[in-house]
């Protein structure tokens, strides 16, 4: 079965993620990820992105715009074989949801 | 141009969603900001196509994954031109949003909430002005004929 290099490479993508969790704090909360396949079956890694009540309403398009640049920037995605995707939802919204995947 | 107004019944899907917490309507409102982008692009390509009541028949040609996974990188990707960022800008939120659009139609465990919303209208938005800025540029010409399943040609090595 074929898995991509990006699952050998997670010690790189926790990095990547609490070096631009860092950058763009207090905005960004924390990122979470996990590495399946897309709706086409194709690999790859969906970043759950927690962002301050204030962020997900009166910046989002701006900080979701960094996060994306900032990860891309530190991960080199089409040669660890995967896409990237991005969610993201506010602190209050995980708050009401308690989804384990984004605590 | 269908695409203008697919982006704006997205805004009013997602309004009315918004104001009355309709889980259908915030769904519907991620899934039409991608139909929004989809169009944006088709509408864009076969509008140069000369014969015009062959252009229905053009656009259904156009295939959801091979957009999606047209190949593309800048030619210096440490030091990409302003258009090669705005293009991977276009690329990356289209991918975003079709996976988007796929959770809002088929995944009944998403559970959506507002700032999934906001973050599909904003970005089909924010991705109909940088098309705009650069459709008419070679690179951005090229990758959608990409997207239409053309290959690439070959840079010969120097």
């Amino acid at each position: 079965m074929y898995l991509p290099s990006a699952v050998t490479k997670q010690s790189e993508i926790e990095a990547a993620i609490q070096q631009v969790a860092h950058a763009l704090a207090p905005d960004v909360v924390r990122i979470r990820y996990d590495i399946g396949e897309d709706w086409s079956g194709q690999w790859a890694i969906f970043f759950k992105v927690v962002l301050s009540d204030d962020a997900a309403k009166r910046r989002l398009r701006d900080v979701a715009t960094k996060v994306v640049w900032g990860l891309a920037g530190q991960l080199d995605f089409p040669s660890m074989g995967v896409s990237p995707y991005h969610n993201f939802r506010s602190v209050s919204e995980q708050a009401a949801l308690q989804e384990p995947a984004w605590a | 141009m269908l695409a203008d107004d697919l982006l704006e019944d997205a805004r009013h899907l997602a309004a009315k969603g918004d104001e009355e917490n309709r889980k259908s309507c915030m769904r519907r409102a991620v899934s039409t900001a991608y139909y929004a982008v989809f169009h944006l692009l088709i509408e864009d390509f076969v509008e140069h196509w000369e014969f015009e009541d062959q252009r229905a028949r053009l656009a259904r040609m156009f295939n959801h994954q091979k957009m999606k996974d047209a190949p593309f990188r800048p030619k210096d990707k440490n030091n990409p031109t302003v258009v090669e960022v705005a293009l991977t800008d276009v690329i990356t939120a289209f991918g975003q949003l079709q996976g988007d659009r796929h959770r809002a139609d088929y995944d009944l465990g998403w559970n959506i909430v507002r700032t999934d919303v906001n973050d599909a209208i904003t970005l089909a938005e924010a991705t109909f002005q940088k098309w705009r800025s650069i459709r008419g540029e070679e690179v951005a010409r090229n990758h959608l004929l990409s997207m239409f399943g053309a290959k690439i040609d070959r840079v010969p090595d120097a």
